[in-house]
């Protein structure tokens, strides 16, 4: 069934489009939302790997019915190989990682259309469509594609951000739409100067054409494209110099919004990053800069973290933070690595989104995400106390949790490849991040309640303990059976090298 | 002097990627700064177009009296065109929803000043 590939990015499209036409219509919005969010990580599970040509046009290689009656002047030439239309690729390593980003799109809108007392669907519309583009930038093989579902992606983070009603949500979103609108055209220019080399967008033939020598491969315009390329990468993702308005960004969405645009920037650093590892793993200083900007994020992401006040904000510097970890994984170039630094990549997605929502459950009751005012959450609800301090611990990767087994795996990556400096890097930023976390739970949770604080007596909704703890069996399944995702990693992985 | 209007066109793109990522990061004023991320889109797919170019070239339509060969040989490349038509849309879509956001926020504060504007954020 390679046709729901496709339905993959057109199900959540087609869903965001009709849920927008829908005003006040409360109830209607809530049970088409849920429907379309509890149907979307239903799809990769059932469709079947390969790709997905649209139009139809594979290459004329393949489709001798046409390929034959064409001049020489077209089939004696590589013309013949390449792909004329864009292509979807879809494998056991996209599969988990959509499953994933949809199984936190179903828990984000499941958990908002639940708080949220009047759902809107514009709301909606913005989380589906983020979803989408998400899922796009996974499947696609076509360069161009992959921008344009960026844009569509930043659009949407825009959006959601703007829909919080957080104080200063606007001048947040200006200033990242105003940075997006630099990163956007530079990552244009960066596929348009590999279209202008080797004359095509889609990844495999510009691949083709590089290794086949049809083009050269250590040409000036080829290195400026990956600069260019790596600056969309940056900022898609939130590494340096692009943390800080990443973590803003998440501070300024409600909790379930951050949980989902949180998961959109892994998931786009992960699809980008290995797109520039397909292209230009050959030169030398690729994976170098990788690991460089990586270890740059995780050293400012968690500094950065330390001295913050707001739980929203020390989530969103720890999640750049846990970024430098994937990114180490990628950088590193081997098969083991890679597949640590994407196994990482799943396990941050699900324990970040796990955390935004339980730290949610805090603004949800006291209405402030100040931890200079916060105090006795523990006393009031210790349950909940008890599933964020297992994300806390989750994050920083205490065993049987998953970031224990691939923060493991990307240790001993790190030594096998000769670079155990970054091992004990990781090791010591694994305990800083545990300790901003504790430092962070002890003064919402544990310290005495200051006066002055209100709690309200709302109840937190089940839909909210529900997404919890299925979060939380997620990352004990995966910190108990990591081959479950490992296995699914691998062959992308194997490829990539 | 003949001057080659591929090459005038990669200038002009080139002029402009810089005049916008300069106003983009330097000017202070929020509407200035959008002119130059929309000059900063215009030149990239200027850029796009002009590669697209073929000197002596035709219209990629393959007409009834024209055979294949023919067409193969002399036809500008379609590729870039269509891209830029994406690019332009999607251009359009960011810059209105940057306009927008900045209507509001001159509501807000009376100011287009990005630094005043911008700037309070980090201050509050």
């Amino acid at each position: 069934m390679n046709e729901l590939i496709a339905v993959m990015v057109i199900l959540p499209i087609a869903s965001a489009l009709f849920l927008n036409l829908l005003h006040n219509k409360d109830r209607t919005i809530k049970i088409l939302a849920f429907i379309t969010a509890i149907i979307l990580p239903v799809i990769p599970l059932i469709a079947t790997y390969g790709a997905h040509f649209f139009g139809g046009y594979v290459p004329l290689a393949q489709n001798m019915t046409i390929g034959q009656n064409l001049p020489s002047l077209i089939t004696g030439t590589q013309l013949f190989q390449f792909h004329p239309g864009i292509v979807y690729l879809f494998n056991s390593a996209q599969q988990l990682m959509i499953f994933i980003l949809c199984l936190i799109a179903f828990f984000a809108i499941f958990t908002s259309i639940n708080e949220i007392k009047r759902p809107s669907g514009v709301y909606a519309f913005l989380m589906f469509m983020g979803t989408a583009s998400v899922s796009a930038i996974l499947l696609s093989d076509d360069i161009f594609n992959l921008f344009v579902f960026f844009e569509i992606a930043a659009l949407a983070q825009v959006g959601i951000i703007v829909a919080s009603g957080i104080k200063n949500n606007y001048e947040t979103a200006l200033k990242y739409i105003l940075l997006g609108n630099i990163a956007g055209p530079l990552l244009l220019l960066g596929i348009a100067l590999l279209l202008g080399i080797t004359g095509n967008v889609n990844i495999t033939d510009i691949i083709f054409s590089i290794k086949n020598g049809l083009v050269d491969p250590h040409s000036p315009v080829i290195l400026m494209a990956l600069g260019l390329i790596t600056f969309g990468w940056l900022y898609a993702s939130g590494l340096p110099p692009f943390h800080t308005i990443k973590s803003a960004v998440y501070s300024k969405a409600l909790p379930h919004g951050a949980a989902l645009l949180q998961a959109f920037s892994v998931f786009s650093m992960v699809a980008i990053g290995i797109i520039i590892l397909r292209i230009f793993s050959y030169l030398p200083f690729s994976k170098t800069a990788i690991i460089g900007i990586s270890l740059l994020a995780m050293v400012l992401g968690i500094t950065m973290a330390i001295v913050q006040t707001d739980f929203k904000r020390i989530l969103g510097f720890l999640a750049v933070g846990e970024l430098g970890y994937i990114g180490l994984g990628l950088g590193l170039g081997t098969a083991f690595g890679i597949t640590a630094g994407l196994f990482q990549a799943v396990n941050e997605a699900i324990i970040t989104a796990f955390l935004f929502i339980g730290f949610g459950t805090v603004l949800y009751k006291t209405r402030t995400s100040d931890t200079r005012k916060l105090g006795g959450m523990m006393f009031i609800n210790p349950r909940l106390a008890l599933l964020v301090l297992l994300a806390g611990f989750a994050m920083a990767g205490v065993p049987p949790l998953n970031a224990f087994q691939s923060k493991l795996m990307l240790i001993q990556a790190s030594i096998q490849s000769g670079l155990p400096e970054l091992g004990m890097i990781m090791i010591l930023l694994s305990i800083v991040t545990f300790m901003t976390f504790m430092k962070a739970f002890y003064t919402i949770y544990m310290r005495p309640k200051p006066a002055e604080l209100e709690v309200i007596d709302n109840k937190i909704p089940k839909s909210t303990i529900i997404s919890m703890v299925v979060f939380l069996l997620v990352c004990i399944i995966l910190g108990l059976f990591p081959q479950i995702a490992t296995n699914s990693l691998q062959a992308l992985a194997a490829g990539l090298v | 002097m003949v001057i080659d209007s591929q090459l005038m066109s990669f200038f002009t793109a080139g002029s402009l990627i810089v005049i916008g990522i300069f106003a983009a990061l330097f000017l202070d004023n929020l509407i200035k700064k959008i002119i130059g991320l929309a000059f900063l889109a215009d030149g990239v797919n200027l850029f796009i177009i002009t590669m697209g170019y073929k000197a002596g070239g035709i219209v990629y339509i393959l007409l009834p009296n024209m055979t294949i060969s023919d067409f193969a040989q002399n036809a500008s490349y379609p590729l870039p065109f269509a891209l830029v038509l994406t690019s332009i849309v999607i251009g359009a879509s960011t810059l209105a929803v940057m306009l927008g956001l900045v209507i509001v926020l001159n509501r807000r504060h009376g100011s287009l000043s990005a630094s005043k504007i911008l700037g309070e954020k980090e201050s509050k």
